[in-house]
């Protein structure tokens, strides 16, 4: 803060809007500490099977370099060369009997997070415990589920979805959000009364019936299919929020002057109104983020989430709800889903302080 | 005022056509009917064929579904929600069932709610940027990130697991655990102890929604000119805040008044189904599983109707106590 005003070059240019803002929301340290918790959780998410996982980063297996850890991202990335040579998922062992010339980088943590590690797999790590024995140990630092399966790796490896479902569903919800709001403010009319009505329709219809009804609708509902639907349901109070801005911007000036200038209605929306209105859309779609991951761990812990394999965070408190002995199965991913929520809070409230000039006057 | 009531009806009615319409074919297209998922895999409960035929002709379920929506549009027209398929009871019998223990939770809920927010709300715009208001600001920050079915769960194991045998122990679901002939005093005492858990769950969170958005309001109205007049004439700083400044942010408070009242008498799917709480939400959630379309069609005509009377409320309560606002 005291650098600031010492620094003469940034006084000499200015910043422009967002640059302004960035400097704005990183003097809020909690809006800062929620960014890079959410860089945190990026890159857990990238790097999820280097963290934990049974499968080697990088091998060299019969003279040749092989990355069987990609496997978790797509199981058909898994080289075939370990399917024909009947590795059968477990590789400590086989890598060394099929191959004693072979090498491998594995993962900081061996557990795998769908299935239980089994007895001496890795040498000298025991079996997995599984049911009420499976508090926090050392070997387990979260412990592990019914059926041996160890929390920690089903949470790291979690991670992709809890982070997927905020983005990807928040951009359908945007889209659609930003294009309704935009037809409905910019052109007025019969043009609003439709994507009026649509709104007020799509907000009174029960999201979870809808959601419920969907995938029960789907014959084979993916994670994809989840986050499809909570971004189409969810785009609500961002179509209201960018019609009262398009409203409140068509009228003015600059908008005046690109038509004089023989801007067509695309070009002005996208061009001219759209960047001046991105700021106060921004922040719900932030919030947004926050309830998509709330829909969806609740989904999972409804048991409407994505089927297994997939890890979920949802679908471990769901685990949890046969055995209410086993609070490690609620601490966890209960804590690891408020933090995420409360990450992505405090980043469209640091967003929102940033970009608001009415809050900026406040704060003189 | 008329007029637009009438306009806002007429708009209403439309809306609503749109909404039973797309959910009882959505609810139609869901595989399984309320015969089979009823049934589910066991053999014994198998029906054959022709017993399976007659009740699908019993249930009008072996028309198409818009000739199915246009019988139920039919008796609800003539008052009639129909007969739930799966209870053997009519929908408005088990709405009516329901409908007193969810309002007991969330009409306790909400009195709680504005009796915290109203104070708190005050107290953190009089100690604007003070350390002490600050910390409760973040708490309650804090607290309306955390998920209800998170924080339902955490208090479910503190309570009915770890405290249990302690005198502070609570039961971990459903809404008595006394016979029915019980002593009402008892009854009454026992309903009260399940409640809590449920009741503390729809607190928490729109207690911080509600007291920030108390303070963010009372902040703008406190840079008004008249605030500022208020002071100078010598008002003391309690009557500033009270009656300068916060009668005039009933407004926006009204609104928000106006947009809970779904919530009131909807419940909430998720605590209730967590702490099996025999409510509207629980009945909502049963009723989806079992496809049982008639109480599937009944409570989203009831959830849209208050949605839409929630929204209607909110517009007119904004003329009434803002007479600057006009509604046309």
């Amino acid at each position: 803060m005291a650098a600031a005003p010492l620094d003469s070059r940034r006084v000499s240019r200015p910043r422009g809007f967002w640059g302004e803002a960035w400097v704005r929301f990183r003097r809020r340290p909690l809006a800062m500490a929620a960014l890079a918790f959410v860089g945190f959780l990026v890159a857990v998410a990238v790097f999820a099977p280097a963290i934990a996982g049974t499968k080697p980063v990088l091998c060299r297996y019969k003279g040749r370099l092989y990355t069987p850890c990609l496997a978790y991202f797509n199981r058909n990335w898994e080289p075939a060369v370990f399917a024909r040579d009947k590795f059968r998922g477990t590789y400590p062992r086989n890598l060394k009997e099929k191959d004693p010339d072979s090498w491998a980088i594995w993962p900081l943590f061996f557990q795998d997070p769908y299935r239980a590690v089994r007895a001496d797999e890795w040498p000298g790590l025991p079996e997995n415990p599984a049911m009420d024995e499976g508090r926090p140990s050392r070997l387990n630092p979260f412990g592990t589920d019914q059926s041996g399966v160890d929390v920690l790796a089903k949470m790291v490896h979690g991670t992709t979805v809890a982070l997927l479902v905020g983005f990807v569903s928040m951009g359908i919800a945007g889209t659609i959000g930003i294009v309704m709001g935009a037809l409905g403010g910019y052109f007025g009319g019969w043009v609003d009364m439709l994507t009026s009505r649509l709104t007020e329709i799509v907000m009174c219809i029960p999201t979870l019936v809808l959601i419920l009804a969907i995938i029960a609708i789907l014959e084979k509902p993916t994670i994809w299919h989840t986050m499809a639907i909570i971004g189409a349901t969810g785009w609500t109070g961002i179509a209201r929020l960018t019609r009262g801005e398009f409203l409140r911007l068509k009228t003015s000036e600059f908008v005046m002057a690109a038509r004089a200038a023989g801007a067509g209605p695309v070009r002005i929306m996208l061009r001219h109104i759209l960047p001046n209105a991105l700021a106060p859309i921004l922040v719900p779609i932030t919030f947004g983020i926050a309830a998509a991951i709330l829909v969806e761990s609740s989904l999972s812990f409804l048991g409407f989430g994505p089927p297994p394999p997939t890890a979920s965070w949802g679908a471990v408190l769901n685990d949890a709800r046969s055995n209410y002995q086993m609070w490690w199965l609620v601490v966890f991913p209960g804590t690891a889903i408020f933090l995420t929520v409360l990450a992505y809070n405090l980043i469209g409230e640091g967003l929102q302080e940033a970009t608001d000039p009415r809050l900026r006057e406040a704060r003189k | 005022m008329a007029t637009y009531l009438l306009r806002r009806a007429l708009l209403g009615i439309v809306t609503l056509l749109v909404i039973t319409c797309f959910v009882y074919g959505l609810a139609r297209a869901m595989p399984g009917t309320p015969l089979t998922v009823q049934l589910g895999e066991d053999p014994s409960r198998k029906l054959n064929p022709e017993d399976q035929e007659r009740l699908r002709r019993i249930y009008g379920l072996d028309k198409p579904w818009y000739a199915g929506y246009l019988q139920w549009l039919g008796n609800v027209a003539q008052g009639d929600l129909g007969r739930s398929i799966t209870r053997k009871q009519p929908v408005t019998t088990l709405i009516a069932e329901r409908i007193g223990p969810t309002f007991l939770v969330s009409g306790t809920a909400l009195l709680l709610i504005w009796l915290m927010a109203i104070p708190l709300g005050l107290y953190a715009s009089a100690r604007s940027g003070a350390p002490d208001e600050r910390a409760t600001s973040l708490l309650l920050y804090v607290l309306y990130s955390f998920p209800t079915f998170v924080a339902a769960l955490f208090l479910q194991i503190i309570f009915a697991v770890w405290l249990k045998g302690t005198a502070w122990e609570l039961p971990l679901f459903g809404m008595t655990s006394l016979p029915p002939d019980a002593p009402w005093l008892t009854r009454l005492a026992d309903v009260a102890r399940h409640m809590i858990l449920p009741v503390t769950c729809q607190t928490y969170v729109s207690l911080a929604y509600d007291s920030r958005f108390i303070k963010a309001n009372m902040e703008e109205v406190l840079r008004q000119d008249y605030i500022r007049t208020a002071r100078a004439k010598g008002a003391s700083p309690t009557s500033v805040l009270v009656y300068h400044a916060f009668r005039n942010t009933l407004i926006p408070l009204v609104t928000l008044l106006g947009l809970s009242l779904p919530a009131l008498l909807g419940g909430s799917v998720i605590i209730e189904q967590i702490f099996t709480w025999p409510g509207m939400g629980r009945l909502f959630f049963e009723s989806i599983r079992e496809r049982d379309y008639p109480t599937i069609m009944g409570l989203t005509l009831m959830f849209s109707v208050l949605t839409l009377l929630g929204q209607l409320l909110a517009d007119v309560l904004y003329c009434v106590v803002d007479p600057r606002v006009s509604v046309d």
